[in-house]
């Protein structure tokens, strides 16, 4: 009997012990998760504006001493041909690039393994007064009449408010996250606005109206529902939504912001109405009663009792259609159409946040700016849902009379 | 005044309520006792049609209040529950202020102004005999009370809609002794404006608070009299066997 009874203790004690591992281990890894997010994001702001390796050169009497990305892009783009426009002198902005040098240098005359190219690259530069080269770091021009443009680092404001992405462009890439951004919450709000109205309105049919038998029937069903795979869901709205969208709104291309909402609502409803629909179940029968025997009407019992008190259920439920809606990847990437513009309205395509990490993270050089740039939009999107779940939080708890 | 003629009652196959006829009058407290499962719990929710929120259950005769059949079509069961009250088992206030709840039922019947309900709120947590507990708390929530005052602040809510019948259903059951007290006396003052109808397990309790008792058993009831001629000296040999604890 006592030696039992020991077992069973030290039993005991271990299942103890196991429990406080798994809550410590998972508490870490969460923060591991999060501290790596943000140190991954945060190192874009010590990246350089200008292509890692690479850097612009002008001749020394150039008065310019620095370039804007966006300025740099213009001048690459031929949208700016002109220094005046930059401040400079009045003559023609005459790009140059490391491949022109072996148009005119042959080979041989740069050495076995280019060390003659940075004497070369400085004799050009020297003699061009209006020339910006963009050369290699490796290879940086050597002579007395050469002047390398101060290069910054990428700066927050460009990110957050920038209003292009353009992540390969060279040679500089642009990450302005706002079209992004703008994007996702476009998509996932209008997502909402279909899908609440509706799940809840289906949760309150199951729960109060319904018979045993339709909800015998429905739930499992709209269950079933949440399980489907997110890429079949992709399908789906690819082949049916798209080509609907585009017929019935007489548009260029099916594939808009609207359809993704669609398709978002689609997805989000079931577990919505699945959790909200437990919420309201979950309200006691007494509860019920009480207000019917005081003559309220059904409908009445519903929207003053049922739904206040299923209140903190419900907007889990809110919350966890936001989720999906805001976290979904693959089937928005299926049918938004993924241009990463500004976003002017819901008929244009658009491309979301989680799309644009899935799109290009595996191109993306990894601890390269552009790698960077996608892990601070992870953090973004962490942000995102932090600040839905703690508002969720406190609306639950704003004037609930509820003790349990 | 309430007048049950010939009720048969059936929950699917089951015929839980048989062949019961009863006429209680104004202004008095009803007990129905029995044991687990007699109906007369069922019994008491045909007065304000409770029953008619359970699927699958069946009715035959009739149930007059104030000389009208409840269960008439041309009926508004909203309207005869605003008239039968009905305090349950276990105290189940609304997750609000203890004022709304009070007001819940002129809330949803639109009944006055707001100056209206302020005063009938008042009236009826006096007249439930907890307006001194809570009138400094009133919009606190009414899970703050104690069982005993949530059951009360359920007793003060049906009151609030001035019904003319209370039903209640084990009102005392989960609650501790000195609350049960004042309870039971609470009941003996709505006597004078109300007619109660009220079940219980507690047959000390019904000695102590009806006038008149029905007992109840498989279905049927089996006596029905003066509460004292049925405590002191029943006429069937179950209810003397019932009373006395012999069983149940």
């Amino acid at each position: 009997m006592q030696k039992r009874k020991i077992i069973r203790r030290i039993l005991d004690n271990i299942t103890e012990k196991l429990l406080t591992i798994s809550g410590a281990v998972t508490g870490i890894a969460i923060l591991f998760i999060t501290f790596f997010l943000f140190t991954e994001g945060a190192a874009l702001f010590q990246s350089p504006q200008v292509e890692h390796g690479y850097a612009l050169y002008v001749n020394s009497s150039n008065p310019v001493n620095n370039l804007q990305p966006e300025e740099t892009k213009a001048i690459f783009d031929a949208e700016i041909t002109n220094w005046n426009t930059l401040g400079g002198k009045n003559s023609e902005i005459k790009i140059f690039r490391i491949d022109d040098a072996f148009q005119i240098y042959p080979e041989s005359e740069l050495g076995e393994n280019y060390e003659l190219l940075p004497a070369k690259l400085g004799e050009i530069i020297s003699k061009e007064e209006n020339i910006l080269a963009f050369l290699p770091t490796q290879y940086a021009p050597q002579g007395a009449a050469v002047k390398a443009l101060a290069g910054k680092n990428i700066q927050p404001k460009e990110y957050f408010l920038g209003k292009e992405w353009l992540p390969t462009a060279t040679p500089v890439p642009l990450f302005g996250v706002l079209p992004l951004v703008l994007g996702t919450l476009l998509v996932s709000i209008v997502a909402l606005l279909i899908a609440l109205p509706l799940g809840l309105g289906v949760a309150i049919y199951l729960s109060e109206m319904a018979s045993d038998k339709q909800r015998r029937l429905l739930k499992p069903v709209i269950e079933l529902l949440a399980g489907i795979p997110s890429v079949v869901y992709g399908f789906f709205g690819l082949v049916v939504l798209v080509p609907i969208v585009q017929k019935t709104l007489n548009l260029p291309v099916g594939e808009t912001a609207f359809t993704g909402s669609l398709l978002l609502a689609i997805m989000a409803l079931p577990t919505i109405i699945s959790v909200a629909e437990d919420a309201l179940r979950n309200t006691p029968r007494t509860m019920r009663e009480a207000s019917l025997a005081l003559g309220a009407t059904q409908w009445q019992t519903i929207y003053r009792v049922v739904i206040p008190y299923a209140k903190s259920g419900i907007s889990a439920a809110v919350v966890l259609g936001i989720g999906r809606a805001i976290g979904e990847t693959m089937a928005v990437m299926m049918v938004t159409g993924n241009a990463a513009v500004m976003p002017h309205s819901l008929m244009e395509s658009v491309r979301t946040i989680p799309a644009t990490i899935a799109a290009e993270l595996g191109e993306a050089p990894a601890g390269g700016a552009h790698y960077q740039a996608l892990f601070l939009l992870g953090c973004i999107l962490f942000v995102f849902t932090m600040i839905i779940s703690i508002s969720a939080e406190i609306i639950s708890k704003k004037k609930n009379y509820k003790t349990h | 005044m309430i007048e049950a003629k010939n009720i048969n009652f059936y929950y699917g196959d089951f015929h839980a309520l048989k062949n019961i006829s009863i006429a209680i009058k104004p202004n008095t407290v009803t007990a129905f006792i029995g044991p687990s499962g007699c109906g007369k719990s069922t019994f008491l929710r045909l007065f304000n049609r409770m029953n008619d929120l359970i699927e699958n259950t069946r009715l035959n005769g009739e149930c007059l209040i104030e000389g009208k059949n409840i269960y008439d079509k041309s009926v508004d069961i909203d309207a005869l529950r605003k008239r039968v009250g009905m305090v349950f088992q276990k105290p189940n206030p609304f997750p609000k202020s203890i004022f709304e709840n009070v007001a819940y039922g002129l809330r949803v019947n639109d009944m006055g102004n707001k100056q209206f309900i302020q005063q009938r709120v008042e009236e009826s947590l006096k007249g439930a005999a907890l307006w001194d507990e809570v009138k400094d708390k009133l919009h606190k929530s009414a899970y703050e009370l104690s069982g005993g005052q949530q059951q009360r602040l359920c007793i003060a809510r049906a009151l609030a809609v001035a019904p003319s019948v209370i039903l209640m259903d084990e009102p005392a059951s989960a609650l501790d002794p000195i609350s049960t007290s004042k309870i039971e006396e609470l009941i003996h003052e709505l006597k004078q404006q109300y007619t109660i109808v009220i079940v219980t397990h507690n047959m000390q309790q019904a000695a102590r608070v009806s006038d008149n008792t029905g007992f109840f058993m498989h279905g049927e009831l089996v006596e029905y009299s003066d509460t004292k001629k049925m405590f002191l000296n029943p006429d069937k040999e179950s209810t003397q066997n019932y009373i006395t604890g012999r069983f149940g």
